[in-house]
């Protein structure tokens, strides 16, 4: 929800609702197959309040992969809403690693007072939009053409 | 790029071989098909098929459509729903107990079939004969359409946009081809056996393409459900009859790749013979293998994507209010 809120927030009405179409395209396989093959042995996935699914390094920290960086923004929220989630529900601190694999790049993340804001806003966002009737109005982005919506959108 | 559709026309067996499809003739022959290659599978022929084979058909989402005697269609199995959404379903039924949304969907349905009926129709007009003044009338009945204020109405508009349009069928269709009257329950003669079995094949197309979401295809829009049939599957496929059927028709026995000797006569009625069928499949196929430039989604889309997108917009059209575009012939 967080990243679908900041990639497209008629995407995230459309999940809200439970609108999906076609899970079988190339790009989703892709992403299922790089965050399946990728640091495999140093990490862990846990499942929190059944509705978290969270990766834990050796380390310790929590950990995003991606395929690529072009939407590093939206995975940084995500992460970002992991560590506020595990500090706020739970008052467990932890930092976070955001990961591509394809791109041997890695970042950290941490949060601290400004990012705990802009994670709370965002929640305060999701909610804004979920509670709407109709989907937000259609807007053209420049990732529209990849998106698994576009058929749904556009037509 | 949606996957081909796969036919098999021989009698025998088919099996699941680990992960893929066997299909062993009675003529000997064996053939593997890769069932994530196939988009939805067609029997013809007598073929003996076990729980097996459907479950993998199941896994792989494909939808198996079953034709019998003389390949009348007898009836579709489809897998088990990847989408599952009581949402959808919620609404589809809203709209469906709502006259005034009913309507509204029921009439973008209907002027879009009486548009792409009067497209053929312009196409062929000063070609093969003059077909101007039925094109006035499909144009004059497609305005009535919005007027329409109820499912009967509805229908007899486009019950009388039907009857303008084969009525020119005569003129386009080469000779010896006739249509005559349009009739089925056995077709009366030949042009009438090809436009029943490729309607059917639009049906099919329809139907697999409604299964890609959680659409529920009994609830039908300008047909009630209480007929046999998928009724939200007719709804679709009378948009793409005069696309996909009708067109189709019109080429093979123009260019002369359909005679009359390709079809059979049975007890008062007309069919088309195995070699027949062989070859108007094939030329459907082609046809949903087509690719035209859309102008709302800026890509090429094929012909059996456009029935995929109709439906998509359908269903956001019932979730969401925003305008469904039913599909009218633009290219």
């Amino acid at each position: 929800m967080v990243q679908y809120y900041h990639v497209c927030r008629r995407e995230l009405w459309f999940m809200s609702r439970g609108i999906d179409i076609d899970r079988q395209t190339t790009n989703i396989q892709r992403g299922t197959h790089v965050d399946k093959t990728s640091y495999s042995d140093s990490r862990q996935s846990f499942m929190i309040g059944n509705r978290i699914q969270l990766d834990v390094l050796d380390s310790g920290d929590v950990m995003e992969v991606k395929v690529s960086s072009t939407l590093e923004t939206p995975a940084r929220m995500q992460l970002l809403f992991y560590l506020w989630f595990l500090q706020e529900i739970y008052g467990i601190e932890k930092d976070g690693v955001l990961a591509y694999p394809t791109e041997r790049k890695r970042e950290s993340v941490e949060l601290t007072s400004e990012t705990t804001e802009r994670v709370e806003s965002t929640v305060a966002g999701i909610l804004g939009v979920v509670s709407q009737d109709e989907p937000p109005q259609l807007e053209k982005k420049p990732y529209c053409e990849s998106c698994l919506y576009q058929d749904l959108c556009w037509m | 790029m949606p996957k081909p559709n796969h036919h098999i026309f021989a009698d025998g067996e088919l099996s699941r071989n680990e992960g893929t499809l066997r299909i062993d003739t009675l003529d000997g022959d064996t053939e593997y098909l890769p069932v994530e290659s196939v988009d939805s599978l067609y029997l013809h022929g007598q073929i003996d098929f076990n729980t097996r084979s459907l479950g993998l058909l199941n896994e792989h989402n494909v939808p198996l459509h079953v034709f019998g005697w003389k390949d009348y269609y007898r009836g579709s199995y489809l897998p088990k729903r990847g989408q599952v959404s009581g949402n959808t379903i919620v609404e589809q039924v809203r709209a469906y107990d709502n006259l005034e949304r009913r309507l509204q969907i029921g009439h973008k349905i209907i002027e879009a079939s009486i548009h792409n009926m009067r497209a053929n129709l312009r196409y062929y007009d000063g070609r093969r004969g003059n077909f101007s003044s039925a094109v006035n009338e499909l144009e004059e009945l497609k305005q009535t359409v919005a007027s329409t204020a109820s499912i009967d109405d509805l229908r007899a508009v486009e019950g009388n946009a039907r009857k303008a349009y084969y009525a020119c069928f005569d003129d386009i269709l080469r000779d010896p081809f006739t249509l005559q009257k349009r009739e089925y329950n056995p077709p009366s003669n030949e042009a009438n056996a090809a436009i029943s079995f490729l309607n059917s094949m639009v049906y099919t197309t329809s139907v697999s393409a409604i299964r890609k979401t959680a659409l529920d295809p009994t609830v039908g829009f300008v047909h009630e459900p209480g007929e046999r049939r998928f009724t939200l599957s007719l709804d679709i496929a009378d948009i793409f009859k005069p696309i996909l059927a009708d067109r189709v028709l019109f080429r093979l026995v123009n260019r002369q790749q359909l005679s009359i000797s390709d079809f059979e006569d049975e007890l008062k009625g007309s069919l088309l013979t195995e070699s027949g069928r062989m070859t108007v499949l094939e030329a459907y196929e082609k046809t949903l293998d087509e690719t035209i430039e859309h102008p709302r989604l800026n890509r090429k889309v094929s012909f059996k994507t456009l029935v995929q997108t109709d439906v998509y917009s359908l269903k956001k059209h019932v979730l969401t209010g925003e305008p469904y575009h039913a599909t009218e012939r633009w290219w």
